[in-house]
């Protein structure tokens, strides 16, 4: 099974049906495979930060979501993190395309994607790299596990090394 | 003018058990001070904008309750893009009303740029809402109210309010709101 399948497995397993995105080619391959499983909803976003809201208001229904993004999206977010999913506990996997690491070639990606785990530490949210395929389950299946159980959002990035990177054309 | 407290008391004494999200500011207090017993109230204390967003995602989980969103003229303005984000997704189930003074209210009363040229009814149309409604008496408010509870949505009810203060103050822990909604909602 490939990466993106194995995600997609993974998060069906824990009870997740809800996928709110911003694309990029990365998030574009897992989300390939969500949508031939009518068992999710994908919903696609205009910009990151709305995606907390729609995940809280699933999550306040009954219907637990993911958020997936690229990391220039986390700065999007901050506010909405910081004032609703951690101070009301809404539960929810963060999945994180990195850019701004090994081989990038734009200069405008780098800041944020150094700045992306001090800025989730600061706010207090656990994360967690995935930069090689045999940690895949550990790491997805545990954030999520963690996330239920904290009820908190809890982030995964993924690492260039795992989903190589961007090459301009 | 409308006064939005009346309109708050109105508006939920047309509810039965239908969640209410209130934006961060004076929504929240209106909302407290109009229906302080209601369970299904979710009070914001911050995250601005966020409210339509909510609203948008509990209809999708919910379709089977009406949802309402209880927003702000600065509170929206902050998050227009949820507007295409709620028409594309059109929940039927989903009645957006904002509260429209056309002013930061809360901090001191500041222009928004409603007061000016901006038209949130017109905005909403052209992010592909296809029920919208702006109203500017209580009678016209209470009219669309019984419109937006009984034909499917999406609705956008924009109503032109003053700027009168409710007294009301919701509690302020975040998880006390979440969990006494959330059971409110299961039907606990």
């Amino acid at each position: 099974m490939a990466w993106p399948d194995k995600i997609v497995s993974l998060l069906k397993a824990n009870n997740i049906c809800s996928i709110s995105f911003i694309p990029d080619a990365v998030i574009g391959r897992i989300l390939k495979v969500a949508e031939k499983d009518p068992y999710f909803h994908l919903t696609t976003l205009a910009r990151e930060e709305e995606g907390i809201g729609i995940i809280t208001g699933e999550y306040l229904g009954g219907r637990f979501g993911v958020l997936m993004m690229q990391s220039a999206g986390l700065g999007n977010c901050v506010n909405a993190l910081a004032s609703l999913a951690i101070p009301y506990q809404i539960p929810f996997l963060i999945l994180i395309s990195q850019r701004g690491e090994l081989g990038e070639f734009n200069a405008c990606h780098v800041v944020m994607g150094k700045a992306l785990r001090s800025i989730l530490e600061a706010l207090g949210i656990q994360h967690h790299t995935l930069d090689r395929e045999d940690e895949l389950e550990p790491i997805i299946d545990g954030a999520i596990k963690t996330a239920y159980t904290s009820e908190q959002p809890v982030a995964v990035i993924l690492s260039t090394a795992l989903v190589g990177w961007k090459d301009e054309k | 003018m409308i006064n939005r407290l009346k309109a708050t008391r109105h508006l939920v004494g047309r509810l039965s058990g239908e969640p209410v999200i209130a934006s961060c500011g004076n929504p929240k207090f209106d909302l407290f001070t109009a229906a302080e017993k209601r369970k299904a109230n979710f009070y914001m204390w911050n995250s601005m904008g966020m409210a339509s967003s909510i609203g948008l995602g509990l209809a999708m989980a919910r379709p089977d309750r009406k949802v309402i969103v209880l927003d702000g003229d600065g509170a929206i303005l902050m998050n227009l893009n949820s507007l295409a984000t709620e028409a594309s997704k059109a929940p039927a189930n989903l009645i957006h009303i904002v509260w429209d003074n056309g002013q930061y209210q809360i901090t001191g009363g500041q222009p928004t740029h409603t007061s000016g040229k901006a038209k949130i009814e017109a905005i909403a149309r052209g992010a592909g809402f296809k029920k919208a409604l702006t109203v500017k008496t209580m009678t016209a408010f209470k009219e669309a109210v019984s419109r937006v509870l009984s034909q499917p949505g999406p609705w956008i009810l924009v109503a032109e309010t003053d700027s009168s203060d409710a007294p009301g103050r919701p509690p302020k822990s975040p998880v006390l709101i979440k969990n006494r909604f959330m059971e409110a909602l299961r039907g606990d």
